[in-house]
């Protein structure tokens, strides 16, 4: 239960004193809509000063009234009503919420506030915006829709991942925000039915510092949908069904162009050629083509909301399926949600809240994103084999290197299903001590149980695959997680005369995470055959094919937060938190965080007051620090769990004992510390809102696996580098959004929202000794091709600088050191000046995976019964690594091939292709590529059937709609989509075939009831 | 609402009170590394775990031809694992991954060594002896490959190095290390029997060979000598075996097995810690590239033998069709026979170590092959014996014998040169016999003809490879690097 804070203007009773010349009295109580009395609410003779306020529990008597009376119930934050008295002697009245945005519930962490109110960086983005994007899951749409925070894609597939960035990130670690679902730690949102959801809150600053320990990334709040007291069931259904495609194929060389290519390769090359015919080789199979389908998408909801006297209530169940676009059945996702939340009152001062909620979801998984996923084998494929041979058999893949297979038989030999329960929610008890102070108890708890099952048969790709199996098996895997938080939380306001306005919040929380995994794999599946893919089935578990892992991580935390305002003109917040982690040693347990804001209301000035453009205006001013211990458990402790396997007497395994990863006992939290300046704008009679956050976010003492001498044993097997408190890195940037709304004349209603954000992102210290990490893959067996060092932002690109194609063999004898190239190939530039090229050596930086720019716009129109909404978001600045081409002699490739080099003067930019010695495929900034984007995420039009009409079949409203999601995507970017990312800091922006984000085109309805 | 009231009150105090004490937490079924070794079953399996970074040797071996003027480095193409190519022309720089690596797996197996050393005198038991001499065998045979690969290097021993304490060391002078690698040697030597009950672990017969190889290296002819002539000595039992299975399955810890590294096939692997492969990563990289056909697996097409290699056979050397594979010859002797060239190809492959039809290699079987790497083998020990007792002017004839006792199993005729004749034909029948196990490019350096053979050798830089520069700055940047790197 959120602690409501209602306000009354005093004022307002001093304004009105009595008139006698009437004679009826009337009573009763003025509630909001959860059923609470509203202290201090007005109740005026409409047309005289006549008039009275409520007691604190929203009871009023006024008297001297007569029937022809209106009186006037109003309060702050609240629709003014009128009432005709007519007969009545008892007059109770519900007033409904006035929601202007300033008056708006803003969920800042145990407890809630009002947006005029706030002095932390927060961002909402409401339930309707959400619904009105019909996203599969929440990230998607969070996508573009505030400043400051960045969602990229890990995959499009069904149940595919996103990453969540708040104001950049700042380790290699782990930079997921803390998300919380009514209280709930959260770690995975697919398993949340986004139709559920009330309201988003992101705090951005050190405000998230009420989170203390786990607040460092940001936190993002999550409340779902509620009942409300005194309210008639609300029963809703609403279901959008859809058809997707992928929004990109590559374009890649038909038979005919890549016979020519390969011929050319051959020859230059000084081989023989493959093809004496290229003609005759038609367009061939276009892998594509055959891999990527029209896939279904469907979703189901239906709630019931209400609430009696004491009660209030809410039931829910949904029901979700998508398939994928790349191997239907084969890649998709269905999710069962059901929900049932309640509030009751037990006593006057006694409430009990409950949230219970249960998500079952499957998933079933082809290879993707990585050297060999079915994409990237679509891409690679040679154009001139069929998709089977003569005998109906899937084509083997000979001659096309380890790694590419026949996309078409990797789809039908992959065979995986993970099913999840998930039940979560929470018991609170809120008890009134006595007015002002409230004291609040509650328990979040989550279970989720996770199977997973996979067939791997014995399968032959062609000569020479990594992915040929031998010998089948079966993976069976249970993981089990249990986790609470138990908080337990005193409130206590007070408002002096209404000018000292006081609030406190005195709590402590306890978290506790555990989990308890088996994994089993067995060898021999009778018949090579799904049918029997059992363990039970499996002919032998063979020594290491059953393992298991568990962990109990805990944290406990004390905290406090004091907000004071005057007149709501000058605010300040301050809070501290002492917390403490099982993550670290005995001696470094707890750390101790502390921020603190302040908020200027200038519109409450004098001065302003003549200013009439503006409706209102708050400066803010925030600094504070919070931690982080995002790191494995017991990292302090040296324990054997490393790899100690040896082979004695023949062809057995032997299990010994061995140090895993290095111990460092001195570990302790990671800071962070952020300043926030931000300004909120209303103005132009409420029209235009501006909020504009500036800040500057400092992460110290990063924990960090940190590179260490050879001589601790760190690269034997298993083994791996401590964690240290080593480096520090800034984000800064600026965040702005824009709204406006308008209406051109009762009949057309204008909505606008924008938002920028720009980042920087710069290492300042990293840790001694080697100053640098290397991480990333590009190509194979290459150089990583990321390297994080002091100046440079995390994942900076690190390779080879290009200065165009040798023309000529003078050329390529002025260049010393590249001693394989001929004309054609790539120059290369010296870049450390030595006199000749090497290929370590003359290595630099040459781009950033980090947007320094993004954005996000909403336009939403309506016009009579009909709405529409469109919305777009981009990024600039980052750069993204071409790495989906396989780049063998035989291997497909992209249509840029045609704009080769083929003699003197032909070209500059692109190397010539043959199979002879050449550094063309070394990395260097011909991979790189600008991963500029614009796209269009969503168009929507709905049309609401006339309430007349519907009252007719028993109906409140019925709105239809179709919608087209990811319609188009502006970007010269080649690969499939430019905004996907492993979401790993230091291997991000490297696109090894990134399954794109499905185009969808839907048909939805809301009916209410 | 008393009760109700009563309860909050009850929940608070409990909140409230909550201690500090919640967040300590013992790991779940984890060992604690500091409070080991309790019974003989704890020193056993860490005793494994030292036994474990004998795999990644494999590295070692594989960059030995490589660099030497034995094999050419192949792969798919110019830059396909770059630090090899370098190591193979003779470009390699400071900055080399596969270096480091070789550094940080050797130091991997001392420092689990040295925990058993550290922990030594807390649990007694019968045979404890025995452990330790296999633990001070692993020792001693890592600080082996260290000093061949760097010289001079720093020398932990008996305890572990913990994060934090290794900026205190420097680097040991080569003849330290050496008198370190001798004394375990000695010492394995002292507690380990001639026969182990279970194949692939250390006997007295290995520590000696060993030692007898590291003298060999110092030239201290005479004690060599003397060593390696313990070992030859029937007492010991080997004996050469039939050259042509000794690298087939059924060759595997033979009469002939002095010493071999232990490889299964039964555990898959990947490519981001191919140390913590069971199984051979030298097979499958040395393979022959998109092979097809009845004889031969898949390979990488790494590590291709030279025709100067080819070349050192003498006619009618029974040895050649076991240790060079001709792949012309055997596509056009076997029919439907598909491979393809990769990068350097020459059309040898090294028939020691690739990839056979029917090996199960679990998982990729690019890395997960179970050939067993004939470390020291018999045939070795002889010709070192003959090495030491030419070189040393102790007697060319009884060097003689053991010569010839190798070429009569290559069905080659007797060397009855002396003196520097004998020196060569010694040198001679070291690369050929034994081509493509790894001894190479250290056999070159230590007799001085490296830059006579080896491309591009620079003569007072390449003896040694480079410590590796992060190692170096990870240790302070206090020690130096090799001369001219």
């Amino acid at each position: 239960m959120k602690l409501k804070l209602y306000i009354s203007i005093a004022l307002m009773s001093l304004l009105v004193h009595p008139v006698v010349s009437q004679d009826l009295n009337i009573s009763g109580k003025i509630t909001d809509s959860n059923g609470e009395g509203l202290p201090f609410a007005s109740i005026v003779v409409k047309g005289t000063t006549n008039g009275t306020t409520c007691d604190l529990d929203g009871n009023y008597s006024i008297a001297n009234i007569n029937q022809q009376d209106v009186l006037v119930y109003s309060s702050v934050g609240f629709v003014t009503q009128e009432v005709l008295v007519g007969s009545q002697s008892i007059i109770n009245i519900t007033l409904s919420d006035d929601i202007t945005s300033l008056e708006e519930v803003v969920v800042i962490g145990y407890g809630t506030t009002k947006e005029k109110e706030l002095t932390g960086a927060v961002s909402v983005v409401k339930g309707d915006a959400i619904e009105a994007l019909n996203p599969t899951r929440v990230e998607q749409a969070l996508q573009g829709q505030t400043p400051g925070v960045d969602i990229t894609s890990q995959s499009g597939s069904p149940g595919g991942g996103f990453n969540i960035r708040i104001r950049g990130i700042s380790t290699n670690g782990d930079n997921k925000p803390l998300v919380l679902v009514d209280g709930v730690v959260y770690e995975n949102l697919g398993s949340l039915n986004p139709s559920s959801i009330e309201s988003i809150n992101i705090l951005k600053d050190a405000s998230s510092g009420i989170y203390g320990v786990r607040g460092a990334n940001g936190v993002i709040l999550i409340t779902t949908k509620k009942g409300k007291r005194n309210s008639k069931p609300e029963i809703s259904v609403s279901s959008y069904y859809g058809v997707q495609e992928t929004s990109r194929k590559l374009p890649v060389l038909n038979a005919f162009e890549y016979g020519v290519l390969a011929n050319e390769a051959f020859a230059a090359g000084n081989s023989a050629v493959p093809f004496s015919d290229p003609v005759a080789l038609g367009t061939g199979t276009d892998w594509q083509d055959l891999v990527f389908e029209k896939a279904p998408i469907q979703n189901y909801d239906f709630q019931v909301r209400g609430g009696g006297e004491s009660t209030s209530y809410s039931f829910g169940a949904g029901y979700f399926s998508q398939e994928g676009i790349v191997g239907l059945d084969k890649a998709s996702y269905d999710r069962l949600t059901v929900n049932f939340n309640s509030n009751t009152k037990l006593s006057e001062k006694l409430s009990l809240d409950l949230i219970t909620n249960y998500t079952g979801s499957e998933r079933k998984t082809l290879n993707e994103n990585s050297i060999g996923s079915v994409l990237f084998n679509a891409v690679n494929m040679a154009p001139t084999m069929a998709p089977y041979d003569a005998n109906g058999d899937f084509t083997l893949a000979n001659g096309l290197g380890s790694e590419v297979i026949n996309p078409l038989a990797q789809m039908a030999n992959t065979y995986n299903d993970t099913w999840a329960n998930r039940v979560f929610g929470r018991i609170g008890l809120n008890y009134e001590i006595f007015k002002g102070l409230t004291v609040e108890s509650s328990l979040n708890f989550d279970y989720t149980n996770e199977r997973f099952k996979e067939f791997i048969p014995i399968v032959n790709y062609g000569t020479g695959k990594v992915f040929n199996q031998v010998e089948s098996s079966v993976n069976e895997n249970q993981k089990n997680f249990w986790s609470y938080t138990w908080d337990n939380v005193l409130f206590y306001e007070k408002s002096i005369s209404s000018d000292h306005n006081i609030k406190a919040t005195l709590g402590t929380s306890s978290y506790r995470t555990r989990g308890e995994h088996l994994f089993t794999t067995g060898w021999g599946i009778p018949n090579n055959s799904v049918e029997f893919a059992d363990i039970s089935r499996a002919n032998e578990i063979r020594i290491g094919g059953a393992r298991s892992e568990q962990f109990d991580q805990r944290l406990m935390s004390y905290f406090a937060r004091a907000e004071y305002n005057y007149k709501y003109k000058y605010l300040i917040s301050v809070m501290a938190r002492r917390d403490g982690s099982s993550r670290f040693g005995p001696e470094d347990k707890f750390g101790v965080f502390a921020s603190g804001s302040l908020g200027w209301v200038m519109t409450e000035e004098d001065f302003m007051s003549n200013v009439d453009a503006i409706d209102f205006a708050k400066l803010r001013v925030s600094y504070g620090t919070t931690g982080n211990d995002k790191i494995g458990d017991f990292r302090y402790l040296s324990s054997l769990n490393g790899e100690g396997v040896y082979v004695f007497d023949g062809n057995s395994l032997s299990i010994g004992t061995a140090t895993g990863g290095l111990s460092n006992p001195l570990i302790h939290w990671e800071k962070n510390n952020q300043f926030n300046i931000g300004l909120d704008l209303e103005f132009l009679n409420g029209h235009f809102g501006l909020t504009a956050d500036y800040f500057i976010k400092t992460t110290e003492d990063l924990l960090l696996e940190v590179p260490v001498s050879g001589l601790t044993g760190v690269g034997a097997p298993g083994g791996a580098s401590p964690v240290a408190n080593a480096g520090s890195v800034r984000n800064k940037g600026l965040e702005v959004a824009l709204s406006y709304t308008g209406t051109v004349n009762d009949q057309l209603k204008i909505n606008v929202g924008y938002n920028i954000t720009t980042l920087n992102n710069n290492t300042l210290s990293l840790n001694d000794g080697v100053s640098f990490i290397d991480a990333g893959g590009f190509g194979i067996g290459q150089l990583p091709p990321t390297r994080w060092v002091v100046g440079q932002p995390l994942g900076a690109f690190y390779g080879l600088v290009t200065d165009g194609v040798f023309q000529t063999e003078e050329e390529v004898a002025a260049a010393p050191g590249q001693t394989d190239a001929s004309p054609g190939d790539i120059r290369y530039v010296d870049v450390d000046g030595d006199g000749t090229w090497n290929n370590e050596k003359d290595r630099t930086f040459i781009g950033s995976p980090i947007p320094s720019l993004s954005m996000g716009l909403t336009v939403s129109l309506d016009y009579k019964n009909f709405d529409f909404s469109a919305f777009a978001n981009g990024g600039f600045g980052n750069d993204v690594v071409r790495n989906y081409e396989r780049n063998l002699p035989l291997t497909n490739k992209t249509s840029y091939y045609t704009q080769r080099w083929t003699g003197e003067g032909s070209t500059n930019s692109f190397p010539r292709i043959t199979t002879g010695a050449n550094d063309n495929d070394l990395f260097s900034d011909f991979w790189l590529e600008s991963g500029d984007y614009v796209r269009i995420k969503n168009i929507q039009l709905g049309y609401t059937i006339p309430s007349n009409v519907m009252k007719k079949i028993g109906a409140t409203s019925l709105r239809i709609y179709t919608a087209i999601n990811n319609l188009y995507t502006f970007t010269k970017y080649q690969g499939f989509d430019p905004n996907v990312s492993s979401g790993e800091p230091l291997n991000s922006g490297i696109d090894i075939g990134y399954y794109p984000q499905a185009r969808t085109y839907q048909v939805g309805l809301n009916l209410t009831f | 609402m008393k009760t109700a009231k009563n309860i909050i009150i009850g929940i608070l105090a409990l909140a409230f009170t909550a201690c500090d004490d919640y967040v300590n937490v013992d790991p779940i079924a984890e060992i604690n590394s500091e409070s080991y070794f309790n019974s003989e079953a704890d020193y056993q399996q860490a005793l494994i775990g030292a036994y474990d970074a004998l795999q990644s040797t494999y590295l070692n071996v594989i960059l030995s031809e490589i660099a030497s003027d034995n094999s050419l480095c192949g792969g798919e193409n110019a830059n396909d694992v770059t630090s090899w190519q370098e190591i193979d022309d003779m470009e390699h720089t400071v900055v080399n991954s596969e270096l480091r690596n070789v550094w940080k797996w050797m130091y991997g197996g001392i420092n689990r060594v040295n925990y058993i050393f550290e922990f030594r005198d807390k649990t007694e038991f019968e045979g404890k002896d025995e452990v330790l001499g296999q633990a001070a065998f692993l020792r001693a045979y890592y600080y082996f490959e260290l000093v061949k690969f760097f010289g001079d290097v720093p020398m932990p021993i008996d305890k572990r190095t913990q994060f934090g304490e290794e900026s205190g060391f420097g680097r040991t002078p080569k003849s330290e290390v050496y008198a370190q690698i001798e004394k375990d040697l000695i010492f394995a030597a002292d507690n380990l029997p001639i026969v182990q009950a279970e194949l692939g672990r250390v006997t007295k017969g290995a520590a000696k060979a060993l030692l007898g190889k590291a003298y060999l290296y110092q030239e201290k002819f005479q004690p060599a000598a003397t060593v390696l002539q313990e070992i030859i000595d029937p007492s010991y039992g080997y004996d050469l075996a039939d050259f042509g299975t000794l690298f087939l399955p059924e060759g595997e810890n033979g009469i002939e097995s002095v010493f071999e590294v232990q490889y299964s096939d039964q555990e898959g692997a990947g490519f981001d810690c191919l140390q913590c492969s069971e199984g051979n990563v030298l097979v499958g990289f040395s393979g022959i590239r998109g092979y097809n056909g009845p004889v031969y697996a898949d390979g990488f097409g790494f590590n291709i033998p030279t025709q100067g290699l080819v070349d050192q056979f003498e006619t009618g050397d029974a040895r050649f069709e076991h240790t060079i594979l001709d792949i012309e010859a055997h596509a056009t002797a076997n029919a439907g026979v598909e491979y393809s060239e990769g990068w350097e190809h020459t059309g040898y492959f090294n028939n020691k170590y690739i990839p056979r039809k029917g090996e199960q290699s679990i998982g990729d079987t690019h890395i997960t092959n179970n050939r067993n790497y004939r470390s020291i083998r018999f045939a070795d020990v002889l010709l070192m014996a003959a090495e030491a007792l030419n070189r040393g002017g102790i007697d060319d004839s009884q060097a003689q014998i053991y010569l010839n006792r190798v070429r009569e199993r290559a069905d080659l005729g007797n060397v009855n040169a002396t003196g520097a004749a004998l020196t060569e034909a010694i040198y001679h029948e070291r690369r050929v016999e034994l081509a493509g196990e790894g001894h190479r490019f250290y056999d070159l350096v230590r007799i001085g003809m490296a830059a006579d053979n080896i491309p591009n050798f620079v003569a007072g830089k390449h003896e040694l490879f480079p410590i590796p520069q992060e190692e170096i700055d990870l240790l302070g940047g206090t020690i130096s690097n090799n001369n001219n790197y």
